[in-house]
């Protein structure tokens, strides 16, 4: 499933008389002798190393695994050592394999202790075909169940890693990056559930918090979740009176197709028909440090006919076409006497302060 | 007094608006640094690790002899593992860097990262829970061919000899895959000059000696009095390569350039570009610094980071003449061309060295000072009223505020509107001064003028793009304009043939002969159109100004220009034409132009990391 392809899955364990050895391997003779000789001393360790996960990068292939022991007097050698582990090729990205590993290292470990499941040779027979399974589903889908017998039932399932969402602010504007009609709505927590509606992709977070009546700190936690999976995307609030920018990537509204049409389909009025590249490139264009939206809407009022702006900005900012510049306030000179500067120092935006401090614009 | 400053996506200006200033270098730094260094053997002894740092202190070792074995290693084991079952658990681990790997006794260490023979000569990479160990594993002497003299009567004593050896550097985790490959890198630099020394006089050897022999005496003398001691803390003031690992893990704690003497002979140096090029608080991935370096061109300048002084000191004796010439001669206002003229060298050269002091943080590349260049306020300049920056400038512009001066650039300024023809011509060289410096602090970014051919859409089908009508971009194939594809980073001046000829020859489309509507010249020109839709050459030539042969002739000769990706400067050097000759074809045409400023996405690398 996407990046994470598995190779093959083994199962290694320490024989009494024969020392480590993998016992299956799915598919079969996947690792060579030479490999398992080079990497043996990862894969059935010594006891400061166990219950550790450890990926190993050898010969071009990485192996992840989690070696157990459990000790009892029953076992010859009074221990019982193994390891079920997976194989990948050395460039793939393992980080979302690693649960995998470590629950089912958790898995069998109860089993061996619950019914000898390990111990037992015919059981134990039983792992090839588990193991086989495992390959395919995950593979193949991400996910696999699996009953093992009456009592215990594997149930795996392939995590994409995420990169962690930024904190959200409140002047900060949450809009959806797909239609929001496409989520099952009784799938999100409740606050998720109550605010949803209120996210239009022109609501700014402290307003969303005001209509929805949800406290403020919920709110942010809850866009920073749907920010985390990638349903939302922030701008800055609109204003007829913002000032924008164009950034090296609106050429991709020219270059790349997709895009294009994207971003016309996006920016037409409804019921009128589709804008044509030319008007809407040309407004981009027309935004610069210095024009304002107002500015730009007097300017080009003929190309603005068929594209609402309000739209343009925000597909703009979602795509990073144009960036917003934004203000900040520095109270450079003061009398001794004067606290120094508390907001007005340069770190604070002026969108920040209008919503902080409750006022208006024209501070 | 406001400031406007561009908010980029508010990613990278969150994270350096807030925490470029407080931050400590080395809570900044977790990611990219390393956790500890480590120097294992394998040889006839066994498996041995002979140095680590940072090593435990005192009181850390006290705990590991009180309860037998398992105690250094309470703080990784079960307990932490049996509450996460799912093992997702992220970042939380009340553990310190410290602790992650002074968990792992030396003994345990040597056996893990003193690994077989078959793995030698090639990167090793072993991650076990949250740390990753990486290294380079290195043969001194092949397993099978240890020499038995058999003509020397002389009695054979045991020396115990070391197979092979590896200095692994143990790292987060989670630590960005090209922070790994550069630790990697400075793994086998310091395992080449090991190697090579080894052979020479059997100087890792020695070393070697010294290491075990403290440890021994350590561990006797622990035994007897049952204090516990650190032998590590005894072998730094003994040997010479134990205080070089040190220096080396130092360094990439802290500055990020590692400069080592092994032997006090072999030179190895080494600098990790994510500590190095540091914008807003994030860092600039190598690579993208790599294509950044590919795509520079003669007419970019080259602005010293450090004063000339500064940087010339930091050269070792035996370094290139060309480096210095280079770094006398070169100026804001000048460029590649030209400072390949002045300096001597050939433009290849230039370019090399020139990648080669950014590579390493000591410069960056500009469009070269002049009056109509447009500068405007970076989206991640940090603006705050007390920011170090804004003390520097006020040190080393008295009367001056920092703040005051950034306001100036909120809104784009060209030099010419920033200077004041009134002022005295000192007080003007200090305006030019400190727009350098914002510029080397890269408070400043640099805006172009961009052109895009748009035509008009025909009345048929308005507002539909048919298949046809895909824009220049797609239809006009590639010119390649001469690019010093020769730069290779890591490795001495390989590929040399690089033909960088003069540029208006190699690129300007046609010869052009001057005067007349030749039969000739109306040819090229319509070649040249020819890469059009019918609709839009039928509009271009509706155009009042394409009446005029000349204007036609200019403006079919820079089409492929006009996709957006060539700015007015670029085109200017090029094609030898002057701003107001560009401007006013650009007014023309106007029609079917599309202007737009914005910076180059080439060299904005330097001032705004890549997302």
């Amino acid at each position: 499933m996407g990046m994470s392809r598995i190779e093959c899955i083994f199962f290694s364990e320490f024989h009494p008389t024969l020392g480590p050895k993998i016992t299956y391997q799915v598919p079969e003779e996947y690792i060579s002798r030479e490999l398992f000789d080079t990497v043996q001393v990862y894969i059935i360790t010594k006891p400061e190393l166990q219950n550790k996960l450890i990926t190993v990068t050898a010969m071009g292939k990485k192996l992840i695994g989690c070696p157990v022991c459990i000790e009892h007097k029953k076992y010859s050698r009074n221990a019982l050592l193994f390891n079920l582990g997976l194989v990948c090729d050395a460039r793939t990205k393992t980080c979302a394999l690693e649960p995998i590993v470590k629950k089912l290292s958790g898995y069998l470990t109860t089993l061996e202790l619950e019914s000898g499941f390990i111990s037992n040779e015919e059981s134990k027979q039983k792992l090839l075909p588990i193991m086989s399974t495992l390959l395919e589903e995950l593979n193949a889908t991400g996910a696999c169940t699996l009953p093992i017998d009456e009592s215990n039932t594997i149930n795996l399932k392939l995590i994409e890693q995420r990169r962690d969402p930024l904190i959200v602010q409140e002047y900060d504007v949450p809009v959806f990056t797909q239609c929001k009609d496409h989520f099952i709505k009784s799938q999100w927590d409740l606050t998720t559930q109550q605010i949803l509606a209120y996210i239009d992709g022109f609501r700014h977070i402290q307003k969303i918090s005001a209509e929805a009546d949800v406290e403020l700190n919920l709110v942010r936690i809850a866009v920073q979740n749907l920010l985390y999976y990638g349903v939302v995307t922030l701008v800055s609030i609109f204003q007829y009176s913002n000032v924008y920018c164009t950034t090296p990537t609106v050429q991709s509204l020219i270059d790349d197709r997709s895009i294009q049409e994207e971003c016309l389909n996006y920016v037409t009025k409804k019921g009128q028909k589709r804008a044509c590249l030319r008007d809407v490139f040309q407004l981009y264009c027309g935004l610069t440090p210095g024009t304002t939206v107002r500015d730009l809407c007097s300017r080009y009022s003929q190309q603005l006919q068929r594209v609402d702006e309000r739209r343009l900005i925000q597909y703009g900012l979602m795509k990073a076409l144009i960036r917003r510049l934004q203000k900040y306030p520095v109270k450079v000179t003061r009398d001794e006497r004067s606290r120094p500067p508390r907001l007005y120092t340069g770190c604070h935006s002026y969108d920040e302060i209008c919503c902080k401090t409750g006022r208006l614009r024209r501070l | 007094m406001y400031i406007h400053s561009s908010s980029f996506d508010l990613q990278g200006e969150r994270k350096s608006m807030y925490k470029q200033s407080e931050n400590s270098f080395f809570k900044r730094g977790e990611k990219t640094s390393p956790i500890s260094v480590i120097l294992v053997t394998s040889g006839s002894r066994g498996n041995k690790l002979l140095f680590r740092y940072p090593f435990q202190r005192v009181a850390d070792c006290t705990s590991s002899l009180t309860t037998k074995q398992r105690s250094p290693y309470a703080l990784n084991t079960t307990g932490d593992v049996l509450e996460d079952p799912d093992g997702d658990s992220r970042e939380q681990t009340p553990l310190t860097d410290q602790q992650l790997v002074a968990g792992f006794s030396d003994i345990i260490l040597a056996t893990i990262l003193a690994t077989k023979s078959d793995m030698c000569g090639k990167k090793f990479e072993l991650k076990i829970d949250n740390v990753r160990f990486v290294g380079h594993p290195t043969l001194l002497q092949h397993p099978h061919t240890i020499q038995v003299s058999k003509t020397d009567p002389s009695p054979k004593r045991e020396m115990p000899t070391m197979i092979l050896f590896s200095v692994v550097f143990a790292l987060r985790a989670n630590a960005d895959p090209s922070v790994i490959s550069c630790m990697h890198n400075l793994s086998r630099r310091i395992a080449i000059a090991l190697q090579h020394e080894e052979r020479r006089c059997q100087y890792l050897t020695r070393e070697a000696k010294l290491m075990l022999a403290v440890q021994d005496e350590v561990t006797n003398m622990t035994e007897t009095d049952g204090s516990p001691q650190s032998p590590f803390r005894q072998i730094l003031p003994k040997c010479k390569l134990a205080r070089d690992l040190k220096e080396a893990y130092d360094s990439l704690c802290t500055t990020g350039v590692v400069r080592l003497h092994i032997n006090n002979w072999l030179e190895v140096s080494f600098c990790l570009p994510h500590k190095i090029h540091r914008v807003g608080g994030n860092h600039v991935p190598p690579e993208a610094l790599e294509r950044s370096l590919k795509a520079i061109r003669p007419y970019h300048a080259l602005l010293l980071l450090d004063s000339e002084k500064a940087l010339l000191a930091q050269l070792p004796l035996d370094c290139s003449p060309a480096l210095v010439r280079l770094i006398k001669t070169c100026s804001a206002v000048k460029n590649l061309q030209q400072l390949a003229q002045d300096a001597d060298l050939n433009l290849l050269q230039i370019f090399q060295i020139a990648a080669h002091l950014v590579y390493w943080g000591k410069a960056i590349i500009v469009y070269p000072l002049c009056e109509n260049n447009v500068y405007m306020l970076s989206p991640h300049a940090n603006i705050s009223l007390y920011s170090p920056l804004a003390e520097a400038f006020g040190q080393q512009f008295p009367g001056h505020d920092l703040p005051s001066m950034l306001a100036k650039f909120s809104l784009p300024l060209s030099l010419s509107e920033f200077r004041n023809p009134l002022d005295a011509s000192v007080q003007e060289a200090q305006l030019i001064q400190m727009v350098v410096w914002m510029l080397q602090r890269r408070l400043l970014i640099q805006l172009h003028t961009y052109v895009c051919l748009l035509v008009p859409p025909s009345e048929e089908e308005p507002g539909l793009l048919r298949d046809e009508e895909l824009p220049l971009v797609a239809r006009v194939g590639g010119r390649s304009l001469s690019t010093p594809s020769a730069l290779s980073f890591g490795s001495p001046t390989s590929s040399d043939d690089m033909t960088l000829t003069s540029p208006s020859m190699d690129n300007s489309s046609a010869e052009l002969l001057p005067g007349g509507d030749s039969p000739l010249n109306r040819r090229m020109t319509e070649t040249l159109l020819a890469s059009l839709t019918e609709h839009e050459r039928q509009v271009i030539l509706n155009i009042p100004a394409a009446q005029s042969p000349e204007d036609l002739r200019m403006f079919a000769r820079l089409l492929h220009y006009f996709r957006g990706h060539h700015h007015l400067e670029e085109i200017m050097y090029n094609e030898n034409m002057r701003r107001s000759q560009l401007k006013t074809l650009f007014d023309k045409f106007r029609s079917v132009l599309v202007v737009t400023n914005h910076e180059d996405p080439v060299i904005s690398l330097f001032q705004s990391p890549l997302e």
